[in-house]
């Protein structure tokens, strides 16, 4: 038998996968004992380091070695099929990971060590004083505007995200749907994805506050801001409900040029997903006589629902990362003069923070968002 | 396979067939046919098909007047004279349209070099990103592996840790990069990485670059999406996970590929905080756009303090200018882009 497997052009995978299904538990069984976990340590070290094309040949050997061999003792080295595809797993990542430790961590951690110091650039690099948590607790105590900063920071993302979200999802589905202009209509609501990242943006709306006309966001919040949500009200004959809503339902009017600015990319990743609900959920849907309604919600959102965790946590963090929210200012403020253990320690708390934030809200989504796998 | 235009023609022989047979069906009497429930619903969405399109329209209109709005005023602005500025009956249409403006930016901004220079980092780095980045969202889609857990969270990390933080490490990193022959060899001669264009390609090729934690997430949901029979089938065919990975996700996956180079492309050209900080003299547009206010106080006023409104006609042509190319660009792959989109959503 070995001899034919060894004649025949067979792609030694194959082999390995037949003989591993078959000997799994055996391999699984020789796995626990302890002498071997350092063997298969170092062969996955190797695994690792072969994931270039010449590896075939070697399992060629060692698999018709193991097939021809008395099964007991050559078993021990091999590993269950699971575990094999996770060391290809770090093989996959295997770039990123080095590239992290160099580009990233090592910065991170170095920033970290800035907040405990007290910092100086000289001539050669950086000259560090440790001062323990001084800067954290000035942060929080002497720095007024710091605190004031964060609360609101946190506030309005909670209100702009799930604003964003609907949007994006309402527009998405309209622009799925067929009519005339799509492509067009398309094309427009994927604009601001280019030219609001970068300096354009800035420029445009510089240029609209002070260049004579009241344009772009200062004219859509002019056009609005008449107190049409106070007169609607009192049309409806509710009187002075609560300040708070009203000036709560102000922003949401006065915001919508920021609205349709910042939901580009989220308007993207959502009708990428709906691009991929198959027509015969909605040809079932149909004969079943479900509306319009019953679809959106049972058949939609959940095969969305992956991308909207996408959107969800790219709008948070693009309101968090934003250069021009208040935080980010004072903290860019401290740097660029030259307090770089404050401006660490000042970075270092608000991280803290948004990574919280986050994970709550990323663990409350995960529950409902629907993987086809799995 | 019928083509496309067959296939428009049948759809429209079907919605005339079934109109008339809808037709005689009233004439006989529709509850001879349907049930009261079947009438109700025919009649609810004839209603809505009918009112829909007229909202969508408004909808549609308001908002993409909304976002051409700056647009519409940068080309207003930038072919009009800079008297015409302080005209009260100038509002959209200036009365004589010039050039001068943009050829004033041109020079000033030295636009030839400059989006030549932006093009190369940009292609090269946003193809390794791609690359990279799909590698790795790959791995962490579809691998168990021990420590996947605490390794996403550090992708997770990266999304939400803003450039500005390890900027300033980042630069000694680079200013005294080690191993020293290594930035001898990639900069000819030169010590330290700054303003060589490695300082954008080496995180990209690590799958480091802009955003490239955003990146790894997309492709990680994305292949996360995809059935996994697929691969199955493969490995049962004896493809290793590599080759799996080339020959049969990666075609399933065009869209998400088409989508990711086309953020890194945009992000890539629009950044300016972290080519500022490691550019000194390697100029994108991005940049130039960025100092164009102090640049062109310097050379069309003598370094005089001006304020905005003097020189708004210049900056306006000076966006118009840079988002020119990839607004060209744009309009290419979008086509493209949609295809790709539509085209995996068939796939399904």
């Amino acid at each position: 038998m070995s001899e034919e497997i060894m004649n025949t052009p067979l792609d030694p995978e194959e082999v390995n996968t037949e003989f591993n299904e078959a000997e799994e538990t055996v391999a699984e069984e020789a796995a626990e004992a302890a002498e071997t976990v350092e063997e298969n340590a170092a062969e996955a070290s190797a695994v690792i380091e072969d994931i270039t094309p010449e590896e075939p040949e070697e399992t060629v050997e060692e698999a018709v070695e193991a097939v021809a061999a008395p099964a007991v003792k050559e078993k021990k080295h091999r590993l269950s099929y699971e575990r094999r595809k996770g060391l290809y797993g770090y093989g996959f990542i295997i770039l990123w990971a080095l590239g992290t430790c160099y580009f990233f961590i090592a910065p991170f951690i170095e920033s970290l060590i800035y907040s405990f110091n007290k910092t100086e650039v000289n001539q050669g690099g950086m000259k560090m004083e440790f001062i323990g948590l001084k800067n954290y607790r000035n942060a929080f105590r002497k720095d007024q505007d710091y605190s004031k900063a964060l609360v609101e920071m946190l506030q309005s993302t909670v209100l702009r995200t799930p604003l964003i979200l609907i949007f994006a999802i309402f527009i998405a589905v309209i622009l799925n749907q067929k009519f005339k202009g799509r492509t067009f209509a398309r094309a427009v609501f994927f604009l601001p994805v280019i030219i609001a990242t970068g300096p354009v943006i800035d420029i445009i709306n510089g240029n609209m506050d002070q260049g004579g006309f009241s344009g772009g966001a200062e004219q859509f919040s002019t056009m609005f801001e008449a107190n049409l949500v106070d007169q609607l009200l009192n049309f409806l004959g509710v009187y002075n409900i609560s300040d708070t809503l009203t000036e709560t339902l102000n922003t949401l009017i006065t915001d919508i040029f920021d609205l349709v600015w910042n939901s580009g990319i989220q308007i993207l990743l959502i009708l990428s997903a709906l691009q991929g609900i198959p027509i015969s959920a909605k040809e079932a849907a149909q004969i079943e006589g479900a509306t319009a309604w019953e679809f959106f919600w049972k058949v939609t959102i959940p095969y969305i629902s992956p991308m909207i965790l996408a959107s969800v946590v790219y709008t948070i963090v693009d309101s968090f990362v934003d250069p021009q929210n208040s935080v980010m200012k004072i903290v860019l403020n401290k740097a660029s003069n030259w307090e770089h253990g404050y401006s660490a320690a000042m970075a270092w708390a608000y991280f803290a923070i948004v990574a919280v934030f986050l994970a709550i809200v990323v663990a409350f989504i995960n529950k409902f968002v629907y993987y086809e796998v799995e | 396979m019928a083509t496309k235009k067959e296939e428009k023609q049948f759809e429209k022989e079907r919605k005339a067939a079934q109109k008339a047979r809808y037709k005689k069906m009233k004439e006989e009497g529709l509850d001879k046919f349907l049930t009261p429930e079947q009438i109700s619903y025919n009649r609810r969405r004839a209603v809505i098909g009918a009112i829909w399109p007229i909202f969508r329209f408004i909808i549609l209109f308001g908002l993409c007047f909304v976002i051409l709005y700056p647009l519409i005023f940068m080309l207003s602005t930038a072919f009009r004279p800079n008297e015409q500025m302080n005209d009260p009956s100038v509002v959209w249409l200036p009365k004589s349209f010039t050039m001068q403006n943009i050829k004033d930016v041109w020079d000033v901004m030295d636009f030839g070099n400059t989006a030549i220079n932006t093009v190369v980092l940009n292609l090269v780095a946003s193809i390794l990103q791609v690359v990279t980045c799909s590698v790795t969202g790959y791995g962490f889609a579809r691998f168990k592996f021990k420590g996947k857990a605490f390794l996403f969270a550090i992708v997770i990390m990266q999304i939400i840790v803003p450039p500005q933080i390890t900027t300033i490490p980042l630069y000694l990193q680079y200013a005294y990069f080690k191993p020293q022959w290594l930035a001898k060899l990639l900069t000819n001669g030169e010590t330290s990485l700054i303003n060589s264009g490695w300082t954008m390609y080496l995180p990209a090729l690590f799958a480091n670059g802009l955003r490239a934690g955003l990146f790894i997430f997309i492709f990680r949901q994305y292949f996360r999406g995809l059935p996994k029979e697929l691969e199955d089938a493969a490995y049962l065919d004896g493809c290793s996970p590599l080759y799996t990975f080339v020959k049969i996700m990666c075609p399933n996956a065009k869209s998400s590929f088409l989508t990711v180079f086309l953020f890194s492309i945009v992000w890539y050209w629009n950044d300016y905080y972290v080519s500022s900080s490691f550019f000194t003299k390697n100029d994108t547009v991005a940049l130039m756009l960025k100092n164009l206010n102090t640049n062109l106080a310097q050379t069309l006023f003598d370094g005089q303090q001006v304020s905005v409104r003097q020189i708004i006609v210049w900056l306006e042509a000076g966006c118009l200018l840079s988002i020119t190319p990839i607004l060209i660009m744009y309009v290419f792959l979008q086509r493209y882009f949609i295809e790709g989109v539509e085209r995996s959503g068939l796939a399904n």
